[in-house]
């Protein structure tokens, strides 16, 4: 028999602690809809987890990391950095995006900054017009590294004290360090389009970039074209409706891989043939994923890419290149023929085997465990 | 009765069997474990009960206006299908009546869930048309003369649709949302560039300009970037049909991200969105709506048009626009009983 009193207290005390519980446990019951970014040093190499040959370098939440086997590195702050492109004298540049404005900077690849390449800020024209300052976005240095690729917004024009409100980057060519005024404005942006963006050095001194610009239905569409001549648009290499842009080359040169989105919400990895003027046929390898940002590995073995994991935020994928590139089927062998038995009548007719299907290549997602948030407007950097 | 065993009497009544105080203590547990998790969707329920079942009086159209108004034929009613009008309005600081803002963004959408097929028309905020509440102005002007019943009472009577349900999301509400769900994965069509783009949220200063740069492709938005890119204007050509096209765009990525949620999320969720969000949709056809918002997975079953030119052009009073009825109509009826 047990004390009314020490019931009533034993049972309060009892609802209390599951009335809690309950309520603490519907909230830990919620989805990961919203789960946290996990920084990627966090991360612990496996023995047997999938790893990718060479160094990648992505950006997470304004910092830049590099991948090599397996291991991350943090290399900047989480300071606004991202962009990072490969420098050919060693290290990388990258971008370092402030509120109102954006710069270039070279830094070793321990992310040790070695120099401020250009200089965007801006005194503000009076006390609530902040458009004299620019931006700059996707730098690129040329391969002899004495010319830097940027997309850029400026220079900027005052109307007479009226506010100018079409802001469209263009591909500017600088020499590294150089104030923009020794820099040569290399493409003219189609107006109230957001411009060109993303060049890319090509052989002979020209870039293949991505251009804005309005289709039929005043849609804003993307589109791959190359130029080798300043204040010329050049060429489309890509057709309008299907809104290419973030392109890659391969290490050999032969193949451009970008994405295209059809203008719709959707993002397809497509590849294609380059012969250095024109592009092949344009060949949709995923078409399931909401794919950015494209980078060929250094050894050709496959392609690295960013897209959602299954709670959406950008995660590193990688399509080994038999995916996109299957080996020729190997020939089938000759049917030899047999005796047929004691009676040494005709031979039985060879059943031709069939071929064996090959096997489906799919992605690999690196890093499963993780939510690496990664910032897709960043490209990989893929270096041997 | 001797003193003994009027004490054991006493004593006796003073405890309880093991098995009643087993008994107690599992309707003890059963009872604070339900009021426990009933303590944790409370809020919610309460927030939920101020924002859905709205009720709007929507008045009547005027002889003069059925006389005036475009009468299109409409098409015919598939069963289950319902038109939702979505209205969204800047309530930043600026505003000190938040009941009496502008609407910013109208977008009329038709759910088929038989054919899991969503219609949405952007309508031009600029539109000049009669107004619900008397005399003729810009589209978006009926809410702030009117609230909801005004809105939906002009696009009634001057598209000649019948609305179910309206949803009105504020500036915050939307931005809060979509930090909610983490963020959504957008495929921005165009670098979006504005170097006079308001710096009204959340500053001392609401009448300041910042400098916003979205970048193209498909990246990670966060609540306020989001908001950036379905709102800024003057680096477009097309104005406010452009950004009318980028909300959409934000729009598909919220259903999107929705799919993923839980009853769990409900509380935070409706925290986040507090008075942002109103809605004459009952929480019953909410919960109705989420797993069926889910199943919409083919993006090619979604329609979208903008009411730009050739369906409006320029020229109206105080720089609005003139709707070209007879194509907006045609429109319209296709989709819309």
């Amino acid at each position: 028999m047990i004390p009314r009193f020490l019931l009533a207290g034993g049972l309060a005390i009892l609802m209390l602690v599951t009335g809690v519980t309950s309520y603490l446990y519907m909230g830990t019951r919620q989805s990961r809809i919203a789960a946290p970014i996990q920084k990627p040093v966090t991360v612990t190499p496996k023995p047997q987890a999938f790893t990718l040959p060479g160094t990648l370098y992505i950006t997470q939440a304004g910092a830049i990391y590099s991948l090599s086997a397996g291991r991350f590195h943090q290399l900047t702050a989480e300071d606004g950095w991202m962009q990072p492109s490969a420098n050919p004298e060693g290290g990388l540049i990258a971008v370092k995006r402030s509120p109102m404005f954006s710069d270039v900077y070279s830094m070793t690849r321990l992310g040790q900054v070695t120099a401020q390449l250009t200089n965007n800020q801006a005194a503000p024209r009076d006390r609530w017009d902040p458009g004299a300052n620019s931006w700059a976005f996707y730098p690129r240095l040329s391969p002899d590294g004495r010319t830097l690729w940027v997309s850029y917004d400026g220079p900027k024009y005052v109307n007479y004290g009226d506010p100018i409100y079409e802001v469209d980057l263009a591909v500017w060519a600088v020499p590294p360090g150089a104030p923009i005024r020794q820099g040569r404005m290399w493409t003219d942006a189609n107006g109230y389009t957001g411009g060109d963006v993303q060049p890319v050095p090509v052989a002979g001194g020209a870039i293949i970039y991505t251009k804005y610009s309005y289709d039929n239905d005043y849609n804003r569409v993307g589109q791959l074209w190359y130029t080798n001549r300043a204040r010329s648009s050049g060429r489309p290499l890509t057709p309008q409706a299907a809104s290419c842009a973030q392109p890659s080359i391969s290490p050999d040169g032969g193949s451009i891989a970008m994405i295209c989105t059809g203008g719709k919400q959707v993002s397809n990895l497509v590849i294609a043939s380059w012969n250095g003027a024109s592009l092949g046929e344009l060949r949709t390898v995923i078409s399931d994923q909401l794919v950015a940002q494209p980078a060929w590995a250094p050894d050709g073995s496959g392609i690295a890419y960013l897209a959602p994991g299954s709670a959406g935020g950008f995660q590193l994928w990688f399509l080994p290149k038999n995916a996109y590139n299957p080996p020729a089927p190997s020939p089938l062998p000759t049917p030899t023929p047999t005796p047929g038995g004691p009676h040494n009548g005709p031979l039985p007719s060879p059943t031709p085997s069939p071929l064996p299907t090959p096997p489906v290549i799919k992605p690999i997602r690196l890093f499963p465990d993780l939510n690496l948030g990664l910032d897709a407007t960043s490209p990989i950097v893929w270096v041997s | 009765m001797p003193f003994g065993t009027r004490h054991r009497a006493r004593a006796s009544r003073g405890r309880l069997s093991p098995f009643r105080s087993l008994t107690l203590a599992v309707l003890a547990i059963a009872l604070s474990a339900t009021a426990g998790g009933l303590a944790y969707y409370l809020p919610a329920a309460y927030t939920a009960w101020k924002m859905t079942s709205q009720r709007v009086d929507v008045p009547s159209p005027s002889p003069a206006e059925i006389l005036f108004s475009p009468s299109p034929t409409p098409s015919p009613v598939t069963p289950g299908a319902f038109t939702v009008l979505l209205l969204g309005s800047d309530d930043d600081d600026k505003f000190l009546r938040k009941d009496q803002v502008l609407t910013q963004s109208m977008i009329l959408v038709r759910i088929t869930p038989a054919t899991k097929r969503v219609v949405m028309i952007s309508i031009p905020r600029d539109l000049y048309v009669p107004l619900s509440v008397g005399g003729s102005g810009k589209i978006s002007d009926a809410y702030a003369y009117g609230g909801a019943a005004a809105a939906i009472a002009t696009v009634q009577n001057n598209f000649g649709v019948h609305i179910d349900e309206y949803i009105w999301v504020g500036l915050l509400g939307l931005v809060n949302v979509i930090d909610r769900l983490g963020g959504v994965d957008v495929v921005t069509s165009n670098p979006v560039l504005d170097d006079y783009y308001p710096d009204d949220i959340a500053v001392g200063n609401p009448y300041g300009y910042k400098r916003v740069a979205v970048l193209a492709g498909p990246q990670h938005l966060n609540g306020r970037a989001a908001m950036e890119y379905v709102r800024s204007r003057h680096s477009d050509l097309q104005s406010d049909f452009g950004r009318s096209k980028r909300q959409q765009h934000v729009l598909t990525a919220i259903r999107q991200k929705a799919k993923l949620l839980s009853p769990e999320d409900v509380p935070s969720l409706a925290t986040a969105i507090g008075g942002e969000v109103k809605t004459s949709i009952g929480p019953d056809r909410v919960a109705r709506l989420l797993p069926l918002a889910a199943s919409f997975d083919n993006p090619d079953s979604i329609e979208q048009y903008v009411l730009a030119s050739p369906y409006t052009r320029g020229g109206a009073p105080g720089h609005s626009l003139f709707p070209n009825w007879y194509l907006i109509n045609q429109l319209v009826r296709k989709y819309f009983p």
